[in-house]
């Protein structure tokens, strides 16, 4: 976590749309990024100090602005360089819901991207029972790599990548470890 | 102790590396805004510049191509700190013209560790007065792991001495370095070729950046006339890279065609790569005397066994006595290779272990030794 604003945190992320790379920082409660997203009281997301860039030249800023808000059904994904600053993870004395359960290696594709990386997940999983039901309208990858699917040298990897369900179009699992 | 400027626009992380640095025994210029701080550079006269990408109206990377631009700022260490923490940051960022990078948030420790490397690296070895070195690898057999040693040896060479290193892949049938390095193609020596009058900036525009900080001029994807390039081109573009880049690495193809008695000609040194066969040993006395033939007497020539198989045809004291000289790098066969090329990632950035690595470095060491020498 960084700097504190009135018992809330601003936190650093990468923002992907289907054209665009946002970098900037949200005010996030106890419950992290994830919270603030799957909030039902509001379909925007605000950012501070939003620098874009172009999803084919993502080194390169081509605007920035003191403020920003995103549609959230506009976000493909959201990468996060600490999972801590994203979900709640839990205590010493136990895991958070979100980080409780069994590594599961998965591989999913959303517009113009594929990501690599691992669900956590309770019980068998099944792609669909994991799109249909796990909480929240993002699904939480940690350890994740996203690559750009007609550039693939161009990857962000993140300790977790939240991705919008509703842009997941392929979801592909291997048995657990 | 070291002046640092500082320009970052977060006023508290600002504050928070300043105390960073003057924990560590340096003094710190505190700037929160790119335009003042350009303004600043001259008269604080910095020994580093840390510098933040993301800052309202002039992003880190604009700052660092407008001190590029200006002679006497050319070789001021630069090191990036931002927000931005993923691979392409970090190579727009070398791209730009900085020495280094970090992601926030950095500790004291890690901070200092980057200063100190900055203030105690190597002068750089282009400067007015001094110009870069040409190596070119060589054979007239085909498949004898040319491209193989060129990469890891440019490689090497980066890692060892932090300069600028470039790699020129001049085959005219479809190059292999960028395959080897798993870079784009997008531009190549074609594409500059077809330029009116070439200079830096074009040349700049052209190179591929590898993430370990060494630059590829690739060769077209789609092979060309074998008289392709041009010895003027050849000559014209060497000579750019003589004057701002360290070492300069040649991919020669196995022929002799006019970029490649032009780049023979232009070489500091020279190594020929032989495999451990009698054919290869062969074909390299009779290249030898072709080159005499066409003027080439090379004197920096130096010989390199390789071996590409498992199995060893003939012993390395065979070879050098078909030859009539000594061998004083020998590649064994290494293992590894073949994965490495897969995965497109060199095997002298991830390990200094397997043969083709160690006797990579051991080449850079040794060029290094020579120039620091001279």
């Amino acid at each position: 976590m960084t700097l504190s604003q009135f018992g809330r945190n601003l936190v650093h992320m990468d923002i992907f749309t289907d054209a665009y790379r946002v970098t900037g920082r949200a005010a996030v409660g106890a419950g992290g990024i994830h919270a603030e997203i799957s909030n039902p009281n509001s379909n925007f997301l605000d950012l501070q100090d939003a620098y874009i860039s172009r999803i084919h030249e993502p080194g390169s800023i081509i605007a920035s602005y003191n403020m920003a808000a995103f549609r959230k059904d506009n976000i493909n994904f959201i990468v996060m360089v600490d999972r801590r600053e994203g979900v709640p993870v839990g205590t010493q004395h136990g895991r958070s819901i979100f980080t409780r359960g069994r590594p599961v290696p998965a591989y999913l594709t959303v517009p113009s991207f594929e990501i690599k990386g691992e669900l956590i997940y309770e019980g068998k999983p099944s792609p669909n029972a994991i799109l249909t039901q796990a909480l929240g309208r993002f699904l939480l990858v940690f350890t994740a790599t996203a690559s750009a699917s007609l550039h693939p040298e161009i990857s962000y990897s993140g300790d977790l990548i939240l991705v919008h369900k509703e842009r997941i179009g392929i979801l592909c699992l291997e048995k657990p470890r | 102790m070291a002046n640092i400027l500082v320009i970052d626009d977060d006023a508290q992380l600002l504050q928070m590396v300043g105390l960073m640095l003057k924990r560590g025994g340096h003094s710190a210029t505190l700037i929160n805004n790119p335009f003042e701080g350009l303004e600043k550079l001259k008269e604080v006269k910095p020994d580093v510049l840390i510098l933040d990408v993301m800052m309202p109206g002039m992003s880190g990377h604009d700052f660092t191509r407008q001190v590029r631009d200006q002679e006497d700022l050319a070789y001021l260490p630069i090191l990036i700190l931002t927000a931005r923490a993923q691979e392409v940051d970090r190579v727009t960022a070398l791209k730009s013209g900085a020495d280094d990078y970090m992601s926030k948030p950095v500790t004291t420790h890690e901070l200092m560790e980057r200063i100190d490397h900055l203030l105690s690296s190597k002068q750089p070895v282009v400067k007015p007065g001094r110009e870069g070195i040409i190596l070119s690898i060589f054979s007239m057999r085909g498949g004898v792991g040319r491209t193989t040693l060129a990469v890891n040896l440019a490689m090497a060479l980066r890692r060892l001495t932090r300069e600028e290193v470039s790699l020129v892949d001049f085959s005219p049938s479809g190059g292999q370095a960028a395959m080897h390095l798993r870079v784009q193609p997008k531009v190549s020596w074609d594409d500059l070729a077809a330029a009116d009058q070439l200079d830096h900036t074009l040349l700049k525009d052209h190179l591929l950046l590898h993430q370990s900080g060494l630059k590829l001029l690739a060769a077209p994807q789609l092979p060309q006339l074998a008289n392709k390039p041009s010895s003027e081109f050849v000559t014209t573009v060497l000579k750019l890279f003589r004057e701002r880049v360290a070492f300069t690495i040649l991919d020669l193809p196995p022929m002799i065609n006019p970029a490649v008695r032009a780049s023979l000609m232009a070489s500091d040194i020279v190594l020929h790569i032989v495999t451990p066969e009698v054919v290869s040993v062969q074909v390299e006395v009779q290249a030898t005397r072709a080159l005499i033939r066409f003027g080439l007497n090379l004197q920096q020539k130096i010989h390199v066994l390789n071996q590409i198989t498992p199995e060893v045809q003939l012993p390395a004291a065979a070879v050098e006595k078909g030859l009539g000289t000594r061998l004083p790098f020998q590649f064994g066969f290494d293992e590894h290779q073949s994965r490495a090329l897969a995965q497109g990632v060199p095997l002298t950035i991830t390990t200094t272990q397997s043969p083709i690595p160690s006797v990579s470095l051991q080449m850079a060491e040794a060029i290094w030794q020579k120039i620091v020498k001279n």
